[in-house]
């Protein structure tokens, strides 16, 4: 593993296309400014700078490649690069947290695997740490058992909860969920896109029915400018049903043979057809769980459960990647949870806030809609008032919001349940929460009633949890459970 | 829960944000002058000048006399052996707990005016939040930073 690498010469080739999709408009500019091409008398000169550039980088690929080089070598893993400039990155094994691999069309015929190293600090930059292109698999499996191997080594006390769980022999890695086709299909179906879809189908079949006795045809005029609009709106639906159509034919090719294996201290999700992925998420890194439950599939019994981690450069771009069951039966949450992240627990009976928040919460929700509803109610008179409806969901929604919002302290764990529009619950343990506020306005002190709001640390920033508007003791317990001092409550074996 | 933090911050906090709330009102008095040229040049309606002159004394009353007080009243702090403790807020009052080993760094920072009157703001960053306490005593300030600094350090850490 000491002599230095190169990446396998495809990578050559995917740098080459990649230059050139960035550099792709310029270049079509250049060939459609220069519109003489297919009048035959054609101007050579753009031309030529076109295949100029076109083969410079080509060039530029394949000097890149190249010049890439990696090895590992007391203990870091050491890359160098640079067209021009030569560059070294050197990242000692104990920073990486872990390797992620992912594989796209140009990877899957010859075996490669493209890797993303993600150290503890990345979280806060846009990329990865660093990138290997492309990569035999061989050589990938291997890079990752010499660094699991140097970090053994190493570990005495760096971090000492991995290392409790370092006396795990290697173990095979271990599946355990994987989920079904249907309800990959589901969960394209019933996806944000189809609210959309489903209101535009509304809107569309209203029209539809107003026009459908065209029998009566004896406004001609008429009836050619309503057919008019009805083509429109026949085409946006169309349009909208083929984005709706994409958009489930790529959900279900990204997230087709999705599972989570769990391998010693990491969970490992892999996911996709076409663009294989796989993450790493080491154990230790999980901040908490959080499970959403939307206004389409919350009906249907479906939630979805997503990870909360600190640091992972890729997770951050990509909210999906981190969900760990994207599309579950909500009573099945709990049973595969106990497999995968057996600390947590997911509990089923919430304390509530009390009756008297409730007009809060509906406040809350629908203050904002209803003062937009006055202004439109004046000025576009009759059709104004119906966005008073506007005002009546959102009352509505809150009170669901008033309905689901709920706490729930079960010795280290805290869950808290809340809805804005999704209906989020989230699960932390007490030492892994940053921060804890309790708020209290003038009015809430005089009826007894106050919030509360926790911060973990995720890719992202932070994740704020929050239950509105509880009984005030309600919430000084919580304060009062997350001050007290911590008597070793974190558990001796991850 | 049912007590409050006992530290205060520095009395001259309150001389600071008036002068901040003279500053604003400054700008409000600005363009209510402004306002009463163009009454006086272009002859627009005079209440117009009733509403400048009232933005004008409310903003004062509030920003210059009623807000640094409440605010400096509402204001303390605690820093213990295992936590940090917060209160703040002037409508909204906000308890903030920070466990000592969650915290990743301390910064005391000092701008020009702050300078002037021997105050300095202290930020607390945990991974995910900073926590600032305004306009402590230079010499608090920088006995604070150390403290916590040396408590973060001495908690043990999981994360």
């Amino acid at each position: 593993m000491f002599e230095p690498k190169r990446l396998h010469p495809i990578s050559a080739i995917i740098n080459f296309v990649k230059t050139l999709k960035d550099a792709a408009l310029p270049l079509i500019l250049v060939l459609v400014l220069n519109g003489n091409i297919f009048r035959g008398n054609v101007d050579w000169l753009p031309l030529l700078i076109w295949a100029g550039v076109l083969l410079l980088v080509l060039g530029s690929g394949i000097i890149r490649w190249l010049r890439f080089t990696y090895r590992m070598e007391e203990g870091e893993l050491r890359i160098e690069y640079g067209l021009i400039f030569r560059k070294k990155r050197y990242i000692p094994i104990d920073r990486i947290q872990s390797l992620d691999f992912s594989e796209g069309i140009f990877h899957r015929p010859l075996n490669l695997v493209k890797v993303s190293v993600e150290t503890a600090g990345s979280s806060g930059n846009e990329k990865a740490e660093a990138e290997l292109t492309a990569i035999r698999r061989e050589e990938a499996d291997e890079l990752e058992e010499a660094i699991f191997q140097e970090k053994k080594h190493k570990w005495s006390g760096y971090d000492e909860e991995s290392d409790m769980g370092g006396e795990i022999e290697e173990s095979p890695r271990e599946k355990v969920y994987g989920m079904t086709m249907k309800e990959i299909i589901m969960m394209a179906i019933t996806s944000g896109g189809a609210g959309v879809v489903i209101s535009g189908v509304a809107v569309f079949f209203s029209q539809f029915m107003d026009l459908l006795p065209v029998g009566t045809i004896y406004n001609e005029i008429l009836d050619w400018i309503q057919i008019g609009i009805l083509v429109v709106a026949f085409t946006v639906l169309v349009l909208l049903l083929i984005a709706y159509a994409i958009s489930i034919v790529m959900t279900i090719l990204r997230y087709a043979n999705f599972s989570v294996f769990l391998d010693a201290d990491d969970l490992i999700i892999t996911r996709g057809w076409l663009e294989k992925k796989q993450m790493t998420i080491p154990l230790n890194r999980i901040q908490g769980i959080k499970m959403e439950e939307n206004l389409i599939r919350q009906p249907l019994g479906y939630a979805s459960v997503t990870l909360i981690s600190a640091g992972g450069s890729v997770l951050k771009n990509d909210e999906h990647q981190l969900r760990l069951l994207p599309m579950i039966k909500r009573e099945e949450v709990s049973e595969i949870l106990k497999k995968v992240l057996p600390d947590y627990e997911v509990v089923k009976d919430f304390h509530q806030p009390p009756k008297r928040s409730l007009v809060r919460y509906i406040f809350r929700h629908s203050w904002f809609g209803f003062a937009a509803a006055i202004p439109l109610s004046v000025f576009f008179f009759p059709y104004g008032l119906l966005s008073i409806l506007g005002g009546v969901f959102l009352a509505v929604l809150g009170w669901m919001a008033y309905k689901d919002a709920g706490w729930n302290v079960l010795r280290d764990q805290l869950t808290l349940r809340s809805r804005g529009i999704i209906k989020q619950t989230y699960t932390m343990k007490k030492y892994r929460i940053q921060s804890s506020y309790k708020k209290q306005t003038y009015f809430q002190k005089r009826s007894g009633l106050s919030s509360i709001e926790v911060t973990l640390t995720s890719g992202n920033g932070r994740a704020l949890a929050y239950c509105y508007y509880m009984e005030e003791k309600d919430s000084n317990h919580i304060m009062e459970w997350y001050r007290m001092k911590k008597i070793r409550e974190k558990p001796a074996k991850v | 829960m049912d007590h409050q933090p006992t530290q205060r911050i520095s009395l001259r906090a309150l001389t600071l944000w008036r002068i901040y709330g003279v500053i604003q009102a400054g700008i409000i008095l600005l363009l209510t002058i402004g306002l009463t040229v163009a009454i006086v040049l272009w002859g627009w309606p005079w209440w117009l000048w009733l509403i400048g002159a009232g933005v004008f004394l409310i903003q004062f009353l509030i920003f210059v006399w009623l807000v640094p007080k409440l605010r400096w009243r509402r204001w303390r702090y605690d820093v213990r052996e295992q936590e940090i403790d917060l209160q703040q807020g002037l409508f909204i009052v906000t308890r903030t707990l920070v466990p000592m080993v969650r915290v990743q760094h301390v910064d005391t920072e000092q701008g020009p005016l702050l300078r002037k009157f021997r105050l300095s703001t202290i930020s607390i960053s945990t991974a995910a939040t900073i926590h600032k306490i305004p306009a402590l005593d230079e010499q608090e300030a920088e006995r604070l930073r150390q403290s916590i600094s040396s408590l973060a350090r001495v908690a043990e850490d999981d994360v």
